[in-house]
């Protein structure tokens, strides 16, 4: 049209330019920072223990071995373990997303009369902590103990995430609501058809939570379902590689006869610090991969514009 | 309208503690699945599983997997699923006795006071007597030792010394070490005293600024966390007494005295001050955990250090792999003055207050006492300790067991060890200590014949140049000490003995570095501050504690509370 | 049961200034109550069995707080454990170290909560910046790698990194010629609270800035679009439509957080303490797991974890009668 506001339509795309610069460096700048540490685990995780040892391993491998994989592998029920992981975190996280929807709703209501002493009560749980003892001995009498039950109901509901999940329902255009509630819906209609749908990035974001906080879990197993074999998960059973490639080393006998053996040079031993980090790429990486499935709903952004109309 | 709702919300509530209960009891049924229901009579050798539980880190497994399992399976019918601890003992152990269920077999390791505080473990007395005639005899001069006051032994504590007592033939133990080279470099000296051995590693640090391109560590030290005693442990040994605790017990007195505020203590520290002063020690020796420690040995630069033979394994074997002899560490028995026996070899010592017991939960306890009863016996133990005749190990003309090159190998893969079931009998099961009837020691790395077999050239030239056989030679022989360890008393939970250990470290943990890193022109004051704030301390009931314990030892009663 | 007045959003409560109330009806009593009950049955079908959930896992456990009054001991359990009164929290409060503890609680906490939220959320904008879907998506992938590490993992490359010798961070500043000599970073105490905290975000702050990247996926893209015609600047857009936009949510998380007050975390000063620095770095979940758990002593750590509650309690309504006042978002 005219000069003046191309002139400004310049400048700004300058300024976006130094913007975009500048924010690419810093991302760029995080990417280095935030992948060494993964990378130097992996390096670790495919040298030899013996040589991660002297320390100073910072990307690469020094001395390339594929063994501290096959003694996890070797010594841990990874695939029986794994299932149990997969089957708890997959159960765990869609009855825990769907119950904190659903209270998350309930109290998103604004006309809800116990709304405030439904928040309430939820949100003080948060903060308080029966301690161990009294928690094995409650579960022990619901007969949870020595259950894969164990593993989902305790842990449910995770307050943190109802709270989350309703200040997004919240954050919905209420004319949504009502124009549902004039063609008749009831409430479970309007969590079913409108919260729910509409909250998917949060609700892709709480899964996540969920499933990390599931898979990740192994205090549980230790304490309730130890010495049942069928119950152990995938983080437990690493768990147990890991401190028993301590002990291997803080048996006088252990390692004086490991010692003994290394000075003929043909036997590889394993370290707490290598069995750590092949441990945490066994582990890390199934659940790496679930992300870039969850990632489209809240990287790209959704247009509530185009349903609200 | 109301009603129904009401009933629909019933309904709800009702589904889903179904659900929760339902699941628990479905799985409550195969949980109990491998507890022995039907272990039939007397003598019965039908099969059945254990649950045995240990309270320390191991792999996992089932003993009927391993050969000498399987062979005890074989005459006894008994297997045992083995579970190691993975997290926490004491929130572990809280749970088992707080809620009341209990493996069949429990090794409580520390946690022993809250079993038996909890009656969790039933009396052997009458099964040892009936079934166990082995374990009585083997274990014969210690009984009393875990015979409780009420008359009865709930738990069996593992390696009574038999026959005669043979000490390792290399330092697992505490001392201090030093680069081989060093001494190679100066031709051999004797090291006996810390002046000698600061000056022999001071003078070499000077002439060798730089190994293999890195700074050299003259000296430095594990002080980690939970490893903090690795440190302020050092005096006692300086002044010639063994790892009793906390406190070093006169040996004609028997008084017992905490040595963190003694003479040597501070001796030891004013002598680390100067090194730091001189540059000397490692700046970052109370800075780094123990990956960093341990990475700092194997790189070879550093000259000597004090440490238990047994925490830096890895760096061993990191610097074995290097291949050069000269860069391996050579422990040395070195003490405050020449006057000073050293006593860096553990005396024959009877840990009474650790073992194994049989839980209420347990049926048929006879069998799993018929198990132990079996495995005691010498043969067996000749299996668990030094493996199979031929395979792992041969027998020479006169009787004595030693081990050819490749039976050094195979019976230190881990793999092997845990196939034929060493590993899981070795501990944490009555076993023995001090040697066989044929005169072989009990444990094979105590054999002088199998540490020389792994001896190669170059520890030859040690070994010769001091004129010894084998490198625990040039420490003396352990005195006779009855009542050790000191530090297997019977210390309540949160009692004030309990209380005092944990400020004690707490104390020691924040001085000492700070008197040792000191100004030397300051290091009276920082040695007055930390003496003053260690004696508002309830060292009274400590120190009265352990020389009452020592006492009642030497009267034979170690089971009074 | 409850308090049969509904709240008010911050727009209704402008309502409500504005005009007189409308008296429609008792709004107390059991009548009033069984009404709503009935007008809801939906809404109470949806909460009540997981309010049931809630106190049987929840509270009916807290049952087990009386052994903060006891000498607990697990063979005797809550019945038969020797009654101690309040010698627990006399042994927490009167130790001499209490006082250290606590502000080491503190200051790391606070330190935590402040880099922790405003490392997130930057991050979160700026992602949210990012034009190139594709790099967009590596970057967040990247961002939030180092929460899958455990906190051992963790400490162990902190300590290498501050390392005297060939620590990255003494070489960097060594080169740039900012000092002379290496600086033992884990050796001087009041370094240890940035280095928690750095250590801290560096860990979490991709996973923490992941509920953000989800509130700003809510805003509605019109406001863009009509930022851009009106010729906003890309800082203008952030500061006048993302941070407003994602205002509620970063408030709610706030307050939620500033209940959490003692919990300065654990692990990250524990694997890093050391003799020279352990006057910064013992909190209270360190004493209690010397004193408490260490010790067998459940009662110690029991009656810690009531002080804990107690103080939580009062940041967290504080904390949302301050959002009230500022006319914020608020937790309840």
């Amino acid at each position: 049209m005219n000069l003046i506001n191309r002139l400004k339509g310049k400048r700004r795309s300058v300024d976006d330019l130094i913007f975009d610069s500048i924010n690419i460096v810093i991302m760029l700048l995080l990417v280095v920072v935030m992948l060494y540490p993964m990378l130097n685990t992996l390096a670790i995780s495919l040298n030899t223990s013996t040589d991660t040892v002297r320390g100073g391993l910072r990307l690469l491998p020094r001395e390339f071995t594929w063994y501290n994989y096959q003694h996890v592998f070797n010594e841990a029920q990874i695939l029986r373990a794994g299932l149990t992981s997969v089957l708890r975190t997959v159960t765990g996280t869609i009855l825990g997303v769907f119950a904190s929807a659903m209270v998350a709703y309930t109290i998103s209501r604004q006309h809800f009369f116990l709304k405030k002493f439904v928040t309430i009560t939820f949100v003080m749980t948060m903060y308080m902590n029966a301690g161990l003892i009294p928690t094995y001995l409650l579960h022990r009498e619901l007969g949870l103990i020595g259950s894969f039950w164990v593993y989902i109901f305790p842990t449910l509901i995770g307050v943190f995430n109802v709270i989350v999940i309703r200040s997004f329902i919240e954050g919905l255009p209420e004319t949504l609501f009502e124009s549902a509630r004039m063609d008749g819906a009831g409430e479970f209609t309007q969590f079913f058809r409108i919260a729910l749908p509409l909250a998917l990035p949060v609700i892709a974001t709480v899964s996540l939570f969920v499933a990390v906080g599931q898979w990740n879990q192994w205090f549980d197993v230790f304490i309730y379902n130890s010495s049942i074999p069928e119950l152990s998960t995938l983080q437990y059973e690493l768990m147990k590689v890991l401190s028993n490639s301590n002990a291997a080393f803080n048996s006088g006998a252990g390692a004086e006869s490991a010692f003994a053996a290394s000075q003929s040079g043909v036997i590889e031993t394993v370290t707490p610090q290598s069995i750590r980090a092949a441990m945490t790429v066994v582990v890390s990486v199934p659940i790496i991969m679930v992300y870039p499935f969850l990632q489209k709903y809240f990287v790209k952004g959704l247009t509530i514009g185009g349903v609200k109309g | 309208m109301f009603k129904k709702k009401s009933l629909s919300v019933l309904i709800f509530i009702s589904f889903f503690m179904l659900l929760v209960a339902c699941g628990g009891n479905d799985d409550q049924s195969t949980a109990t699945n491998d507890n022995p229901t039907d272990a039939g009579e007397e003598g019965s050798t039908d099969p059945v599983t254990y649950h045995y539980f240990i309270g320390a880190s191991g792999s996992d497994i089932h003993t009927n997997e391993t050969e000498i399992g399987g062979m005890l399976e074989d005459e006894t019918g008994v297997n045992f699923q083995m579970e190691y601890l993975v997290g926490d003992l004491m929130e572990k152990l809280g749970v088992m006795v707080a809620g009341g269920q209990y493996p069949d077999v429990v090794v409580p390791d520390h946690g022993i006071d809250m079993m038996l505080d909890a009656d969790a473990f039933i009396p052997l007395n009458d099964l040892l007597e009936e079934h166990g005639q082995n374990i009585l005899a083997m274990y014969d001069d210690y009984l009393d030792r875990f015979t409780m006051p009420d008359g009865n032994i709930y738990y069996i504590p593992f390696g009574p010394t038999i026959n005669e007592f043979v000490p390792n033939p290399n330092i697992d133990q505490g001392a201090f070490w030093i680069q081989r080279g060093v001494l190679k470099e100066y031709d051999f000296p004797e090291i006996n005293t810390l002046e000698e051995y600061f000056d022999v590693i001071k003078r070499y640090a000077d002439e060798n600024p730089q190994i293999d391109g890195m700074n050299t560590v003259p000296f430095t030290g594990l002080t980690y966390d939970t490893s903090f005693f690795t440190f302020s442990n050092v005096p006692n040994h300086l002044a010639g007494f063994p790892n009793d605790g906390g406190v070093m017990v006169d040996l004609d007195t028997h008084e017992a005295s905490v040595y963190a505020d003694s003479e040597y203590a501070k001796r030891y520290l004013q002598a680390l001050n100067e090194l730091n002063d001189g540059g000397y020690l490692d700046q970052e020796m109370f800075v780094m955990n123990t990956d960093d420690y341990l990475a700092k040995l194997s790189s070879g630069r550093v000259l000597g250090f004090f440490d238990y033979g047994w925490q830096f394994g890895q760096a061993r074997v990191a610097i074995e792999d290097l291949g050069d002899p000269e860069k391996e560490y050579m422990a040395l028995p070195v003490v405050l003055d020449e006057s000073i026996t050293d006593q860096y070899i553990d005396p024959p010592s009877f840990t009474q207050n650790r073992g194994v017991g049989i839980t209420v939960s347990a049926e048929n306890p006879e069998r799993i006492i018929q198990y132990w009863d079996r495995l005691i016996q010498e043969d067996m133990q000749k299996l668990v300790m030094w493996g199979e005749e031929e395979r792992h190990y041969s027998v020479d003309e006169d009787g004595r067991y030693y081990r050819t090159d490749e039976q050094v190998e195979l019976a230190g893969d881990q793999d092997e060890r845990r196939d034929v079931g060493m590993t899981v009998f070795e501990w944490n099961w009555p076993r023995l200590n001090g040697s066989f009837n044929d005169g072989n020691a009990v444990e094979s790395r105590r054999q002088p014949e199998v540490a020389s077999a792994t001896y190669d050239e170059e520890d030859r030239v040690y070994l010769d140049a001091y004129g010894i056989q084998t490198f625990s030679e040039l420490f003396s022989q352990p005195q006779d000490r009855p009542w050790y360890p000191a530090w297997s008393a019977n210390i309540e939970q949160g009692s004030d003995v309990a209380l005092f250990s944990e400020r004690s470290e707490e104390l020691t943990k924040r001085h000492y570095p700070r008197i040792v890193l000191a100004n030397p022109t300051d290091f009276e004051d920082e040695w007055a501050t930390f003496e003053e704030a260690y004696r508002n301390l309830d060292v009274d009931v400590y120190e009265e504690f352990f020389t009452n314990t020592v006492r009642e030892r030497i009267n034979g009663n170690w089971q009074f509370r | 049961m409850g308090v049969p007045v509904r709240p008010l959003t911050v727009t209704e409560e402008i309502k409500k200034a504005k005009m007189p109330r409308r008296q429609k009806g008792p709004r107390k009593g059991l009548n009033y109550f069984f009404t709503k009950c009935r007008e809801q049955k939906e809404l109470l079908l949806m909460s009540i069995p997981f309010l049931l959930w809630l106190f049987v896992f929840k509270y009916l456990p807290l049952g087990g707080w009386v052994m903060a009054f006891q000498n607990f001991r697990p063979a005797r359990g809550f019945f038969e454990s020797d009654w101690v009164g309040f010698d627990q929290f006399k042994f927490l409060f009167q130790d001499q170290r209490f006082l250290e503890v606590m502000r080491n609680t503190l200051a790391m906490s606070i330190i935590n909560l402040i880099l922790g939220f405003v490392t997130a959320i930057t991050l979160a904008v700026l992602l949210n910046e990012l034009r190139q879907i594709g790099f967009k998506r590596i970057v967040q992938t990247i961002s939030y790698m180092p929460h899958f590490l455990s906190w051992v993992v963790v400490a162990g490359l902190v300590s290498s990194a501050l390392a005297m010798e060939d620590g990255i961070i003494n070489v960097l500043l060594l080169n740039l010629g900012i000092i002379d000599q290496p600086i033992m970073f884990l050796g001087v105490g009041q370094y240890f609270w940035g280095i928690i905290g750095a250590s801290d975000v560096w860990k979490s702050v991709g996973w923490n800035s992941i509920i953000y990247l989800a509130a700003i996926t809510m805003i509605d893209q019109e406001q863009y679009e009509a930022a851009e015609i009106d010729g906003a600047s890309r800082l203008q857009r952030i500061f006048y439509i993302t941070l407003p936009g994602i205002r509620s949510v970063v408030v709610i998380l706030m307050i939620m957080n500033i209940g959490y007050i003692l919990e300065s975390g654990f692990e990250a000063q524990y694997l890093l303490m050391n003799p020279l620095n352990m006057d910064y770095a013992e909190n209270l979940d360190i004493f209690v797991l010397r004193y408490g758990i260490s010790m067998a002593n459940f009662s110690l750590a029991t009656a810690a974890g009531m002080f804990k509650t107690v103080v939580s309690f009062i940041f967290l309504f504080a904390a949302n009668k301050i959002a009230q006042k500022l006319g914020e978002a608020r937790l309840f």
